[in-house]
């Protein structure tokens, strides 16, 4: 496989294919766990992890598996790894568990990871899937901290737990409730179109 | 072959191999989890219970069940700590049904003399600025407890005419936390012997 086609897996993962500003597709979890810095990055990584691993098994069976049952075949695989993870988690970053618990096993459902597996690693060999994994992921990482450090720093003045803004701040607690997500992220989306055309403007 | 039965077989290897990997992870991460557990037990009851005592309150343990505790009457463990002989507190949960969004489970601890030592929040979905400020990492407000017992108090919200601050547009969650914490200390008041009793069972958590 060439560098060129590499580097373009990298970029569309990162941003201009990005799971969340571009495919607008697992917005369960980044609605959900983004009141915080932290959790956004928790989430993003535990993500990262499920895709990786469930690219590069879908892109190992992928001859084998017949195309009529594919899809129930992936989500076992999916399935599979979320339920490492959330184990993993449960023992070694307890913490970070009791606080992302209940969104772990939604990361079955989390449409990017299908979406990845299906339009994808299905298709491609598993060095490729494991690249597109890794940087779809890291993709939805950065969309999910972006947000959530948005939300943290107007919703509680802090970022990462770190009071930044002094006391002569009043948080908006509206960005910690679930309608500042919407909002948070309209915003950001409009931010990221924006980049998008001007770059897009300099190019033509 | 036939075509139905090679797909079934197909996915059938492949939940297979799935669940092989899982049944793996889990035993693998089974005593990992207990331990991280129980370390957040003994972290939350040695914040908790006065300092001082010098038995380990997690194997000292006796399970009651009353609708003072909670409203499905669940068994509630109660952590002694002992000085040599003599108790020197008890920490328990007691769950409040009456939050502002599910349950709030509250861990406190009473001294022998009835007096409440100290409380602490061991799990709560209370509205984030609003009804959270019942958390220590917010507010100092759970102090407010430290040295009250039945008589020296009144136990309800300033606004129902008690002697507990409510937090503007938030009242539901520190009524619930303060009723709560009371009948855990009704509890406590009636039920001493039975709670102090000698350990019969030494009990692993």
């Amino acid at each position: 496989m060439s560098d060129n086609k590499t580097s373009q897996l990298i970029t569309d993962g990162l941003w201009y294919n990005n799971g969340i500003f571009v495919q607008m597709l697992g917005m369960c979890p980044t609605l959900a766990v983004t009141t915080s810095a932290e959790n956004g990055l928790g989430m993003g990584l535990a993500t990262t992890f499920v895709l990786l691993g469930a690219n590069v098994v879908v892109s190992l069976i992928r001859n084998f598996i017949p195309s009529a049952v594919r899809i129930p075949g992936y989500i076992i695989v999916i399935a599979a790894f979320v339920t490492i993870v959330d184990l993993s988690m449960n023992a070694y970053l307890h913490d970070l568990h009791k606080v992302l618990g209940i969104f772990i096993p939604l990361i079955v459902v989390n449409c990017i990871i299908l979406g990845r597996a299906e339009a994808f690693a299905s298709k491609n060999g598993v060095f490729a899937s494991a690249i597109d994994g890794i940087f779809t992921g890291l993709g939805f990482t950065l969309a999910l901290v972006v947000l959530g450090s948005v939300r943290e720093l107007l919703g509680s003045g802090s970022l990462f737990g770190q009071a930044l803004l002094g006391s002569d701040f009043h948080p908006s607690l509206v960005f910690v409730l679930p309608p500042g997500a919407f909002i948070a992220l309209g915003f950001i989306l409009v931010g990221v179109r924006w980049i998008n055309a001007k770059r897009d403007n300099e190019a033509a | 072959m036939p075509d139905y039965l090679r797909m079934g077989f197909i996915l059938m290897v492949v939940g297979m191999v799935a669940t092989a990997i899982l049944a793996a992870t889990e035993s693998a991460t089974r005593e990992p989890i207990a331990e991280a557990k129980r370390q957040e037990t003994l972290r939350m009851l040695r914040m908790v219970l006065p300092p001082g005592f010098d038995n380990e309150p997690v194997n000292d343990t006796v399970t009651l069940a009353d609708k003072k505790l909670n409203r499905k009457e669940k068994p509630v463990i109660f952590y002694r700590a002992r000085k040599g002989t003599d108790a020197s507190g008890v920490a328990y949960i007691v769950t409040a049904p009456d939050g502002y969004s599910g349950d709030i489970e509250i861990m406190m601890s009473v001294l022998p003399t009835g007096m409440v030592h100290l409380v602490q929040i061991v799990a709560q979905n209370e509205t984030p600025g609003l009804g959270d400020k019942i958390l220590p990492t917010k507010t100092d407000w759970l102090r407010a407890f430290v040295g009250k017992n039945r008589e020296n108090t009144r136990w309800r919200v300033k606004k129902d005419g008690g002697d507990f601050d409510q937090f503007a547009g938030a009242t539901i969650t520190p009524r619930a936390v303060v009723h709560a914490v009371k009948r855990g200390l009704d509890f406590f008041v009636e039920k001493k012997e039975l709670i102090f009793q000698p350990a019969t069972v030494e009990k692993k958590p």
